[in-house]
């Protein structure tokens, strides 16, 4: 047998992290994603006990979130299941409904800040064309960051997830990584 | 430019693609015995007003849909923005 190590989107052995001021910013190699979208008749799953949210929005629960991404369809993620088969557990709980497998198409970031929502919000609106006074936790876009497509998840006050395509990773967390630095330099 | 959309409220124009007129929704029926024809207006012939258009837009870093916007083409104001799923279609669609 080769001797296969697996590495993370970012292409190291262990997911990145980085500090820049307030705000931390974490490689989530754990995540699992699958998508969920709804066959005409079907009626509307409540997976893992989530009430599936409308446009624009995003729903937690235990370990688990779901993020509208468009009309009957929707996100479905996983904390720290990216090595387990989440779809066909997603599948099992959705009968009907078309799932599909997304972990290996997209990288995860979690951005935390240690003080407040202010520094995050600084961050938003230096990459993101979203209307803050409207995008409080609870709220997820997808949206264009530097001409890459991105999930915007707003988890907490202080916490947002950025998700993007996992080809585009490295530029992806260069375009974090400068924008934090620059708020961090101010 | 903001688009209005119905679901998601106003958008920059950037995260949308231009298709062209909506009129392209209706796709002429290709077991029609003057599909030949039909298909060379439907591919070739364009209205370029000067004014009102309808036109057919795709949020494509968004949430995917279609939009059908309806745009003044000379002073570029956007009147209008619907989801192109519930345009009702008046003609016969080739194979739906």
């Amino acid at each position: 047998m080769s001797d296969l190590r697996p590495i993370t989107a970012l292409g190291a052995a262990l997911p990145r992290l980085a500090s820049f001021g307030a705000l931390e910013i974490r490689e989530n190699g754990g995540l699992a994603l699958a998508s969920l979208v709804l066959r005409r008749g079907t009626v509307e799953p409540t997976p893992f006990g989530l009430t599936l949210p409308g446009p624009g929005r995003c729903v937690a629960g235990q370990g688990v979130a779901a993020v509208w991404t468009g009309l009957d369809q929707w996100m479905i993620e996983a904390e720290g299941r990216a090595e387990l088969d989440f779809a066909a557990e997603l599948k099992q709980l959705a009968p009907g409904c078309s799932v599909t497998e997304q972990t290996d198409g997209w990288v995860a970031f979690e951005i935390v800040s240690r003080a407040g929502s202010r520094p995050l919000n600084a961050l938003l609106s230096k990459l993101v064309n979203v209307d803050l006074a409207d995008f409080g936790p609870g709220r997820a876009t997808r949206t264009g960051l530097e001409h890459m497509t991105c999930f915007v998840i707003r988890r907490g006050d202080a916490h947002i997830a950025v998700l993007g395509a996992r080809s585009s990773a490295g530029s992806l967390w260069h375009a974090l990584e400068t924008a934090a630095k620059r708020l961090e330099e101010r | 430019m903001l688009i209005p959309h119905p679901l998601l409220g106003p958008r920059d124009a950037q995260e949308f693609t231009y298709l062209g007129d909506a009129r392209l929704i209706d796709r002429p029926d290709s077991s029609a015995p003057d599909a030949e024809a039909a298909f060379c207006d439907y591919v070739f012939l364009r209205d370029n007003p000067a004014g009102v258009h309808r036109e057919l837009w795709f949020h494509e870093q968004g949430d995917r849909s279609w939009l059908v916007v309806t745009r003044d083409t000379v002073t570029h104001e956007v009147l209008g923005a619907e989801l192109a799923r519930n345009v009702p279609l008046s003609r016969t669609r080739c194979g739906k």
